[in-house]
């Protein structure tokens, strides 16, 4: 069997978890399986990586199984496990898995509880899992997905980005989540700014994996609507090659 | 039942057989393979799935007529179907034991879904007539080359883990006619018959009833306890699912409870189901009756999708669904009742259950059933509609028959409900409710004395159902807990009674000279239990 890791990517809103995540997605599934996971309600994954239009959500599945399982016949975990099956898009070099909308009313706890069983039997078979979470972290609450190696925390320079990564922390421990945990800064414009974060992640127990500047040409890319892939030479993501081999070195040894 | 016997094979078609175990396999099996998915880039054949017909079939057969560990294969074989394409596919297993009869088929059918995901390269999705398989090639390249392959691992597997199965032969088809004849003409019907089943299965049919505990993790006592004529309040698992995940998951959260001695068949209450519930509750709930809603009702976790509540005014009972956002006639809304009935523990007055309860032939038998429901949405209602006895679809007001005490009061008056002049309850024919409108009916329709009391003796035996008096009672009623022994003009009467047995040999009802009252005579004895 692989030895996976599942890695959380989390953070305040807008400080750049997702293009974070992405560059991680597309640089790990060179080097085998992985499982892509769009887990904010709000989500543009899919976007920064490229992909055109994901028809269907986990949401959707969630709520046709909730409207319909009194109908299903035969077994119901069966049937489900089918239908996750199939929300799950097949990329040239990885697959997408979209969480989509937030739960409707009423009881989700049976529904939640077959896919946790679920996404646990599929996502043991790649080699990483690249989770793009709101800070919340709702699917690793709600024990949907009921492991995580490591935990990410993007935070801009602001003083809400680095509350919110003390609250993660929290969150984590009651969550009874046993996870490693480091934080990379994002949109940092100065070596003041740079030095704040890394300070804070000593104090609060987080590894230091660097920090990525505010660049221009990662706005100028989104804005003509092209993916993180086409995302040409620039000093973000030269940047991003330094956070990335210590990202390695910490969370792959 | 569908008759269970051995296809016919047809003519012309090719045929592979082969008999006899086979211990080699050119691929690992492994429970570890499960979930590995085959993208369809490293797909060698796609069988059966969304775009070509295809079935699993587990048929139970007389021992004489299984040859043990024979599989036939009908149509081409793995290396002769086309790459990269999707074909028809059938795996049919008869299976002989002595301890195998036809309800042991879709158990035994269940598992075939894992057996063939042990096999490393071979994924296996859906059940039934929706299965859906791909192999890989990387198994392909390492040297499977038959179906046969798969059929003999798979019934090694069901011999190994099903101990029972004494004899096990398979026929896998590829052939489209004979894929698409069989599903038609055998399987189809076992699927009918099979779910016709599910619905006429009761209670009493069953040896043991399955808990869930699932949301012991927010209403810490609660513990919901699932039958075939009680699907879960959540509305999410029947009897078949509960036993489905404890047959998979013994550690899980639904553990079968042994129905133990039956206390009260009509209320639904097992010494098996008070010890289970006792214990799993922290002695929180120490009996439940699963077909009652006054007494010892099945607690709730707030997960409910419909709640039921019970108004005195009018002795009968409500029910209102999630999403419904005006208040019933109690003037409660639904989420106001929830919120005082959730939390695990069992609320008298109030009950949640889920939308399939309605369709039990024991829904709240022990009350009345559908004889005492009062009220519901329509939206409600019209889900529901057909499993509402005809004799009472027009006599339950929706909302907009009613909205407040005053207009359900008229309403149920009007299309005269059982409620108003008493209930007497399907189940065994007893009357469980007074009534409480009698002084006008009296009056209208000129009752005579013969007629009244013929009624009357026909439950001589009236024994007053009234457990919400002696129990803690939810706030609603605290404000209102006399039960409508009321009268509605003259004299105000409260008549209370704990723990009595009343016998009524003649209850004489007279219209007093002069005055437009009646009064109430009669000789009533009253027994002290
Ligand atoms: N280093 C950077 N330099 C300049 N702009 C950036 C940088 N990183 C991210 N951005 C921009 O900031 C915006 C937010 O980035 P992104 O969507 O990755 O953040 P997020 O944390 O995922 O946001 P949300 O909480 O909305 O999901 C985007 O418009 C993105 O282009
Ligand atoms: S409400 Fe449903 S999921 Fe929750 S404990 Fe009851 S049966 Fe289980
Ligand atoms: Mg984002
Ligand atoms: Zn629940």
């Amino acid at each position: 069997m692989r030895s996976i890791a599942v890695i959380a990517v989390t953070g305040k809103g807008g400080t750049g978890k997702t293009i974070f995540a992405a560059m991680l997605i597309l640089h790990l599934c060179r080097k085998g399986s992985l499982l892509a996971v769009d887990a904010d309600p709000d989500s543009n994954l899919p976007e920064a990586l490229g992909v055109e239009e994901v028809e269907k959500t986990l949401g959707d599945v969630k709520e046709v199984f909730q409207h319909t399982r009194d109908e299903i016949r035969g077994d119901k975990s069966i049937w489900f496990e089918a239908k996750v099956f199939e929300v799950i898009n097949e990329l040239e070099d990885f697959d997408l898995l979209v969480m989509g909308r937030p739960e409707g009313e009423g009881c989700y706890c049976y529904t939640n509880n077959l896919l946790r069983g679920i996404l646990r039997k599929f996502m043991k078979h790649y080699d990483f899992v690249v989770v793009d979470c709101e800070a919340g972290l709702e699917h690793f609450s709600r024990k949907t997905i009921d492991r995580a190696d490591c935990v990410v925390v993007v935070s801009d320079t602001s003083k809400k980005g680095l509350k919110t990564a003390e609250r993660i922390s929290e969150l984590m421990k009651s969550l009874g989540i046993n996870a490693r945990k480091a934080i990379v800064g994002n949109k940092v414009t100065d070596a003041k700014a740079e030095e704040m974060i890394e300070n804070f992640a000593s104090r609060a127990g987080f590894e230091f994996l660097g920090a990525l500047p505010y660049d221009s040409m990662v706005v100028e890319n989104e804005m003509a609507g092209k993916s993180v892939r086409d995302l040409p030479e620039c000093e973000f993501k030269r940047k991003f090659k330094e956070v990335l081999k210590k990202f390695e070195s910490w969370c792959l040894s | 039942m569908v008759e269970r016997k051995k296809l016919e094979i047809p003519e012309g078609v090719k045929v592979k057989v082969s008999q006899g175990e086979e211990y080699d396999f050119p691929v690992d099996i492994s429970p570890m393979h499960e979930g590995e998915r085959i993208r369809k880039g490293d797909m060698y054949v796609e069988l059966a799935g969304p775009k070509q017909p295809g079935f699993e079939l587990v048929m139970a057969l007389p021992e004489d007529q299984v040859e043990d560990m024979k599989v036939t294969l009908v149509g081409k074989d793995l290396d002769e179907l086309e790459e990269g394409k999707a074909h028809p596919f059938a795996m049919i297993y008869y299976v002989a034991g002595e301890k195998i009869d036809s309800d042991l088929e879709p158990i035994i059918e269940r598992r075939n879904h894992d057996f063939q995901n042990y096999i490393e390269g071979v994924m296996h999705l859906n059940q039934r007539y929706d299965i859906w398989i791909r192999i890989g090639k990387n198994a392909v390249e390492k040297g499977l080359k038959s179906l046969i392959t798969i059929a003999k691992a798979v019934m090694l597997l069901f011999k190994n883990e099903m101990p029972f199965i004494e004899k096990i032969e398979a026929v896998y088809i590829t052939d489209r006619d004979f894929v698409e004849k069989t599903l038609k003409e055998v399987a189809m019907p076992i699927f009918e018959e099979r779910d016709a089943r599910v619905e006429a299965l009761h209670d009493e049919d069953v040896e043991e009833f399955y808990s869930c505990t699932l949301c012991q993790s927010f209403a810490p006592p609660d513990v919901c306890i699932i039958t075939p004529d009680r699907p879960s309040l959540c509305g999410a698992i029947t009897w078949f699912d509960g036993r489905a995940a404890a047959r998979v998951d013994p550690e899980g959260p639904n553990k079968p409870v042994p129905k133990g001695e039956i206390l009260d068949p009509i209320g639904g209450e097992y010494s098996g189901v008070n010890e289970f519930a006792k214990t799993e509750s922290g002695g929180v709930t120490e009996r439940i009756k699963l077909h009652s809603f006054l007494e010892c009702p099945h607690p709730s976790c707030g997960c409910f999708e419909v709640i039921g509540f019970y108004m005195p005014e009018v002795d009968g009972i409500g029910w209102i669904h999630r999403g419904f956002p005006e208040p019933a006639p109690n003037g409660l809304t639904f989420s106001t009742m929830a919120g005082q009935t959730g939390g695990g523990k069992q609320v008298v007055g109030f009950l949640g259950i889920g939308m399939s309860y309605f369709r039990s032939k024991k829904f709240i038998q022990a009350d009345g059933g559908w004889y005492r429901v009062v009220w519901m949405p329509k939206e409600l209602k019209q889900k529901v509609i057909n499993y509402i006895p005809e004799d009472m679809r027009d006599k339950i007001a929706t909302e907009e028959d009613a909205k407040s005490m005053e207009e359900l009061i008229e309403f149920l008056k009007r299309v005269d409900h059982p409620v108003v002049k008493g209930v007497v309850r399907p189940v065994d024919g007893k009357k469980i409710t007074e009534g409480w409108g009698k002084e006008e009916e009296v009056e209208e329709e000129e009752e005579s004395e013969a007629e009244t009391e013929e009624v009357q003796e026909a439950q001589p035996q009236l024994q007053p159902q009234m457990p919400q008096m002696t129990m803690p009672m939810p706030v609603p009623f605290q404000q209102m807990p006399q039960l409508p022994f009321t009268m509605q003009s003259g004299p105000k009467i409260k008549l209370i009674l704990k723990n009595a047995t009343i016998n009524i040999d003649k209850i004489i009802i007279k219209k007093t000279d002069g005055e437009k009252k009646e009064g109430q005579e009669g000789k009533k004895e009253q027994n002290k239990r």
